[in-house]
């Protein structure tokens, strides 16, 4: 625009001032509109993401009481904070009734973590890579425990030990913790055979290897990531669970269900904050290693580790 | 026996399937453990409640005859209708405010997080790998007489007193069900985002002048198999509840899983709480149905 004007004489000159002015004006104009319109990308932008922070402390945020509660040094859980204190920690890891609880919800869910991921493997390939009448029945039957929502498996299995008086204990916990864990691991399990595909099976079979080798050899190896986090997410979900426990565990000590009860007296509540800040952290450390080994498999298997556990 | 002696006894047709290979491995050994487990500790279970559900009942399991009194006690007595509508009433409104956040959830993190979609995704489903007990319980820190929102509002002189209806109340309960369940909601709500196409949001951008023209009458429709899935993974859960009315709730929020829990530990009456239980496993069936074909329904639009 500038470029259009050639000044001869003082008029134009003056003229030209003021069309100098104008365009003055024009490019202020101009910028200041891009300076908004930048503003307000960057504000759409900032938008959506505040929005998704906001939900983050919507789930998160009440356990930043319980982590400064857990360091307060004064017995009442109410603020204001009184000052740091290391001594819940030491009072949780020293109470011999959480000790036991939580020896037996670990030992309790080693053993469902690798029964899990054995019959969670047989499940997934009963369901992926045989052929037979009544496959569709198989399947149906593996959703059911995942539908049918846990306080009535819990129930029905209280009732069921009691019919065949089996003695209520960490057995029975086990035994139904499987029941509803297993499924879900087979499906996550399932999800991974499909996407291996059947070719490298295919070859090794043509090239003499029986269906046994083609599964231990070929299968297994691929699958390896898949049975590491599935174990690790199997050994949470059955510390975690509450409302199975709760129901068959008779008089054994799990640590849910001792936390349940611990938290009827107020004064239990500083070593109750220890000890879930504690577990909460290694939770997420569990979740973390469980999504490094699966990270390789994609996005939509990584997401279908998520789904399954609270139904 | 290496392979290349075996090679020329395996030669099968490709694509045959169960029958490749030099011995045909059957399923049975695959089939059946897992089959046999769930037969015996699932299905057996429930056998037992369904007749347990249909006999007198003394304390604790001892029976006596058959009967259908159980369920006619469950109808005609009015403690159950009004625990049955105070578990309709607190999951639905949970369930309304978990799709209220879900869905701007599911859109950011489908279509405007970029790179840290996957972060993001992860951080919401992170949230279920904590016990689900400490969960509840860190409400109490929240919605307590001291605590942080009592302390915030009395301490910026709000309020003079501590708001008392914020903790052991039905608001407590939607609260904590709303936050608890809000991951499950929203990962089905975002895979159904994440199945819409950039450009059609774009171009319904373009073509309407409206936002919320765009949400009711594109994205809404488009996301109904997720909200369908959602629901099914959701609400009936939230019905069988029985942590949350128990540590955050008071006497009058009580929910049906409280009612089967009182009626099998406390009262003793098996009889009548198998009845429930059942009423209950209906429910879910029912509801699941249900959400199935709105799903289905808003897809053939």
């Amino acid at each position: 625009m500038r470029a259009g004007t050639l000044p001869t004489d003082s008029t134009q000159a003056l003229q030209k001032d003021d069309r100098h002015d104008g365009a003055r004006m024009a490019r202020l104009v101009r910028s200041a509109g891009r300076g908004l319109a930048r503003v307000w990308e960057k504000t759409s932008q900032a938008g959506p993401v505040a929005w998704f922070i906001l939900m983050l402390v919507v789930v998160y945020g009440s356990f930043l009481p319980l982590a400064l509660f857990s360091f307060n040094d004064s017995i009442v859980v109410a603020f204001p904070l009184r000052g740091f204190t290391l001594r819940w920690y030491s009072e949780a890891l020293a109470d011999p009734g959480l000790r036991q609880a939580l020896g037996n919800s670990i030992g309790v869910a080693a053993a469902v973590a690798l029964a899990t991921v054995v019959e969670g493997t047989l499940g997934a390939l009963a369901i992926v890579r045989f052929r037979y009448r009544g496959r569709s029945a198989v399947t149906g039957l593996m959703v059911a425990p995942l539908v049918v929502p846990w306080l009535v498996t819990g129930i029905a299995a209280l009732l069921f030990f009691n019919y065949l008086h089996v003695p209520l204990g960490l057995f029975t916990v086990g035994i139904m913790h499987v029941v509803v864990i297993f499924p879900f691991v087979a499906f996550l399990i399932a999800s991974q055979l499909t996407a291996i595909g059947r070719e490298q099976e295919e070859s090794a079979l043509d090239l003499g290897a029986t269906q046994l080798e083609v599964i231990i050899y070929v299968l297994l190896p691929q699958l390896a990531p898949v049975l590491g986090a599935s174990a690790i997410l199997a050994f949470n979900w059955s510390f975690n669970n509450f409302v199975i426990s709760y129901f068959v565990s008779g008089f054994q000590e799990l640590f849910p269900v001792h936390i349940y009860s611990m938290l009827r007296h107020a004064q239990n509540l500083p070593v109750i904050n220890a000890i879930s800040t504690l577990i909460s952290v290694v939770q997420v450390l569990l979740f973390y290693l469980a999504w490094r080994l699966v990270r390789r498999t994609g996005v939509e298997s990584g997401a279908a580790l998520l789904g399954g556990r609270g139904l | 026996m290496t392979a290349q002696e075996e090679l020329g006894a395996s030669r099968v047709a490709p694509g045959d399937g169960v029958r490749l290979g030099r011995t045909r491995l059957t399923h049975l050994p695959f089939v059946l453990p897992p089959v046999a487990v769930l037969v015996f500790f699932f299905l057996g279970p429930f056998l037992v409640v369904v007749m347990m559900s249909l006999r007198y009942s003394e304390l604790y399991g001892v029976t006596t005859g058959f009967t259908v009194s159980n369920f006619v006690q469950l109808f005609s007595n009015p403690l159950y209708r009004n625990v049955a509508v105070t578990t309709v009433e607190m999951s639905g409104l949970a369930m309304v405010a978990q799709l209220a956040l879900a869905l701007p959830t599911g859109y950011v993190l489908a279509h405007r997080l970029g790179r840290w979609e996957i972060p993001g995704l992860l951080l919401l489903v992170m949230a279920d790998e904590l016990n689900p007990l400490v969960r509840i319980y860190v409400w109490r820190l929240i919605l307590g007489r001291d605590g942080l929102i009592n302390t915030l509002l009395t301490g910026l002189h709000v309020v003079n007193e501590p708001v008392p209806w914020l903790l052991y109340s039905k608001f407590a309960v939607v609260v904590v069900l709303t936050v608890g369940w809000l991951p499950y909601v929203t990962i089905p709500v975002y895979a159904a985002m994440k199945a819409i196409p950039k450009q059609v949001i774009e171009a319904a951008a373009d073509l309407y002048a409206a936002k919320m023209e765009l949400w009711l009458r594109i994205v809404l429709p488009l996301c109904a198999p997720g909200i369908a899935i959602a629901i099914i993974l959701v609400f009936v859960p939230m019905f069988s509840e029985f942590a949350t009315p128990v540590l955050v709730g008071s006497p009058s929020s009580m929910m049906l899983g409280n009612s089967v829990a009182d009626l099998m530990l406390e009262a003793g009456d098996w009889g009548t709480g198998s009845a429930l239980s059942l009423l209950m496993l209906c429910l879910a069936a029912g509801v699941s149905v249900l959400a199935y074909y709105l799903g289905r329904l808003n897809q053939s639009h």
